[in-house]
């Protein structure tokens, strides 16, 4: 079981605690409350309206932030996974070819050659995560409300930047690397991304044209006949 | 503090996207959650916040 599905569960079991609490709490009328009534919790007696208090404190307040902190944690860090990515369904084109043995783009190399042994998306994307910028994050929630709310075309096109430190964290300074002497020669270049690592090294996906719906690979992609 | 009723039931319907977003966490689940349930949770805390306030100020606390 991975950290994020813990951190999901804890989100599940709070939201249905907080949920219980608050239909309790939207029934209290507290100029209501007896002054007399006590509530014995084992441990100590409260009177009725302090009880009332605590519990508007636990359901409004404590509840919420386990229930929002877990829950976020798992928007951040727990998409990671290859099937996170393939839900939305314009992305399913990427996870085929990537998936393809007998593809030759960029991603479908680092998979079938098990260069990134999991989270592979990810690991070229990671600007998405928790350390990633914030320009990164509101991208991603900016690609979230126009699938989810169908206000986009096939095929998507990436309208950011891609960093060549999601290649260079892991090729900057391999012995395979330093040995091209291009690389040396474009060293400021890459570092600055003025340049970038796939004017040589090909495409990292299926061209927008094979996404395009119509085109002879589309069906293939999009998971349909082989 | 008379009744909480506004943010409880803001907050229960923030409790119940997280919920689903918690069970199946799919795009249109997450979108529910980061659109629609923060800033329940968020009109919740504000309203309830409000009302503590306005309880201590009735009471010369504040």
């Amino acid at each position: 079981m991975e950290v994020s599905d813990v951190f999901r569960i804890f989100a599940g079991v709070f939201s249905v605690v907080g949920l219980g609490l608050c239909l309790w709490l939207a029934r209290v009328d507290f100029s209501k409350i007896p002054a007399e009534r006590k509530v014995h919790l084992g441990v100590a007696t409260l009177t009725g309206l302090a009880f009332f208090k605590l519990l508007a404190l636990a359901a409004l307040f404590a509840v919420p932030v386990v229930a929002l902190g877990a829950a976020n944690y798992h928007t951040i860090e727990g998409v990671h996974g290859v099937e996170s990515c393939n839900r939305c369904h314009v992305m399913t084109p990427m996870v085929t070819d990537m998936r393809d043995p007998g593809s030759e783009t960029l991603a479908a190399r680092h998979f079938k050659n098990g260069w990134i042994p999991k989270d592979q998306c990810f690991q070229c994307h990671s600007d998405y995560g928790l350390a990633g910028d914030l320009r990164a994050k509101m991208e991603g929630y900016r690609h979230l409300a126009r699938y989810t709310t169908g206000t986009y075309e096939e095929p998507i096109k990436f309208r950011g930047v891609f960093h060549n430190d999601n290649c260079l964290k892991c090729h900057a300074g391999t012995p395979k690397f330093v040995a091209v002497p291009s690389h040396a020669t474009v060293q400021g270049r890459l570092a600055e991304n003025s340049l970038s690592c796939l004017n040589c090294h090909g495409r990292a996906h299926p061209t927008r044209e094979q996404r395009t719906p119509g085109h002879p690979d589309y069906t293939r992609l999009i998971g349909g006949d082989e | 503090m008379k009744d909480l009723r506004l943010p409880s039931l803001a907050a229960a319907l923030g409790f119940i996207i997280t919920g689903l977003y918690a069970l199946d966490p799919g795009p249109y689940q997450m979108a529910a959650f980061i659109f629609f349930a923060q800033p329940l949770f968020l009109i919740a805390l504000l309203s309830y916040g409000y009302r503590v306030w306005k309880d201590l100020r009735g009471r010369d606390v504040l």
